[in-house]
């Protein structure tokens, strides 16, 4: 790691400047088993214009945080604050990118999909469908404007949703394994693609993911959760690693498999990776 | 994305398929239907059943009595009786179902009284209940639409509650994460994407609605003054007019088709176009 910061405790100081400050937030759900505690403690903040990761093995709640910055779940002890906002509902300004492929509305095309959001955000129809036909060029997808959801790759949607979300201006981009369940070679590529597009627009990113090149390719910033509820571990800036072939790198790679206890073969089946 | 933009040399053969297939849907349609006349007119022609004109109508005879029926209006006004209530019928139906689908949405009870009433009156066949109605509303167009309306309820009520409680969860997500709350959530994200419950829900609703119409009709005869398909079937069972019966039963037929027709047509705009569901 380039720089290994200390790792956080209760005592850490989270900076002025930031989009967003999770702070000692504790996160759980309900089962029909009971109360489930996911996150037993969580303090970082995201600076603007910051791309970070947050890390973990599966079922550590690193989910349930985004989702709670997202605004659908409340915390059961801490604060969450977005540009200095508390008691968060679910809005545009922290657009979300899920998992599934089916976030998109099967009964629009590419286009409307992306400037329908806008329309209920108040922009009127020439201007909406003007910053959609944007976006969905930024995301190469200007041949499938026209097309409807069924009718695109699983790696077509998940740039139908980037660029929706992007379309609305948030104040950060929040995304939940966004290309967990692409195939590697249209994951490396989107991968690729998403911090081109990020750099271009300037947006704040908070990414959860499972895997690790995942974050060190287009994070500024991991946040490794582990533990069962979890704790962050380690907060490390992964700006400078460079390239998956750098010395760097492989040592970057190496600590946090390390911190999450991967197997080497573990990786090659992605599990737990 | 990887279509083929230079066509190569030599084509590789078309997949062919069977003889039958290759022809147009239409043409299969006209070949299926000849063939079926045909049979009839042999059956009409050959046996001593189907030769008794007062038992049987020919193609000939029934082609004749449809054209005559429709020409004098006495066939149409029929159609357009037995239509208008059915259209009624299962217009108060749809609307019932409606709020019986909101009732369960917003509470367990709700849910737990339209399932029970579901339960209980689904498995009825539409006309069983006319008997009743007959007592409450007189011998009068109400009770049939009563009968009508008691049929379509359920299977709409049920459909489209299905069809809310199955919409996909990350599109509500993301439908909230764009900013849509409330009555927008409902009409923008939840309708929408419980259309094709909605739809099976009133094409059901229209098979039942419309197979009680018939019968309740041909219960009662005349029924409010004016008769519909089902009196004129009765009617011309009573004064032995075979050919007209069997007229009668044509356009309840062709009826049907065109109603699958126009479903067809919305299927075809919507849902499917949508990826929805299949062709």
């Amino acid at each position: 790691m380039t720089v290994s910061a200390a790792a956080t405790t209760s005592t850490a100081v989270l900076p002025g400047n930031s989009v967003l400050r999770v702070d000692h937030v504790q996160l759980g759900y309900w089962t029909p088993d009971g109360f489930t505690l996911a996150v037993r403690e969580a303090t970082f903040s995201v600076a603007p214009r910051e791309k970070t990761i947050v890390i973990g093995p599966s079922g550590c709640g690193k989910s349930t945080l985004l989702k709670a910055v997202a605004g659908f779940i409340r915390p059961t002890a801490g604060r969450i604050e977005v540009a200095g906002r508390e008691k968060l509902e679910p809005g545009p300004d922290r657009a979300v990118v899920f998992q599934e492929f089916d976030q998109l509305f099967p009964w629009r095309t590419v286009l409307d999909n992306v400037a329908y959001p806008l329309r209920i955000n108040g922009w009127k129809r020439r201007e909406a469908r003007e910053r959609a036909r944007e976006f969905v060029e930024l995301t190469s997808l200007d041949q499938a404007a026209d097309r409807y959801p069924y009718q695109l790759s699983g790696g077509m949607k998940q740039r139908v949703a980037i660029a929706r979300a992007l379309a609305l201006d948030p104040a950060m981009l929040l995304m939940d394994e966004p290309f967990g369940s692409l195939d590697m070679l249209t994951r490396a590529r989107l991968q690729q693609e998403l911090n081109g597009i990020i750099e271009r627009t300037q947006t704040t990113l908070l990414l959860v993911t499972h895997s690790m090149d995942e974050a060190l390719t287009v994070g500024d910033k991991v946040v490794v959760l582990a533990g069962s509820p979890s704790t962050v571990i380690e907060i490390a800036d992964v700006r400078d690693v460079g390239q998956p072939d750098s010395p760097r790198y492989a040592e970057a790679r190496a600590h946090l498999r390390d911190l999450l206890g991967v197997f080497p073969d573990e990786e090659q089946l992605g599990v737990g990776d | 994305m990887a279509s083929v933009t230079e066509a190569p040399a030599v084509l590789p053969a078309r997949p062919r398929e069977a003889g039958w297939s290759r022809l147009p849907v239409w043409l299969r349609r006209v070949i299926l239907v000849a063939a079926l006349v045909g049979l009839w007119q042999a059956y009409v022609a050959w046996s001593e059943f189907g030769g008794n004109p007062l038992l049987f109508a020919s193609p000939d005879d029934t082609a004749r009595a449809f054209w005559e029926g429709w020409r004098d209006g006495s066939l149409a006004s029929a159609t357009w009786q037995t239509l208008r209530i059915l259209l009624i019928g299962v217009g108060i139906g749809a609307l019932i179902g409606a709020l019986f689908t909101l009732f369960a949405s917003l509470s367990q009870i709700g849910e737990d009284i339209l399932l029970l009433l579901t339960a209980i009156l689904n498995p009825l066949p539409g006309v069983a209940v006319l008997p009743l109605a007959l007592l409450w509303f007189g011998l009068s167009t109400k009770a049939i639409v009563f009968a009508i309306a008691n049929a379509t309820i359920w299977p709409i009520a049920i459909n489209l509650t299905t069809g809310f409680k199955t919409v996909n969860p990350t599109i509500v997500a993301a439908g909230r994460n764009i900013g849509l709350k409330g009555i927008r959530l409902v009409t923008d994200v939840l309708a929408p994407a419980a259309l094709p419950s909605a739809i099976s829900g009133l094409k059901t609703a229209w098979a039942f609605g419309w197979r009680t119409v018939v019968a309740a009709e041909l219960v009662f005869g005349v029924v409010g003054g004016e008769g519909g398909l089902g009196s004129y079937i009765n009617n011309a069972k009573l004064y032995l007019f075979t050919p007209q019966m069997f007229a009668a039963l044509l356009s309840i037929a062709v009826l049907g088709i065109a109603f699958e027709l126009v479903f067809g047509v919305l299927e075809r705009r919507t849902i499917i176009r949508w990826g929805m569901q299949k062709s």
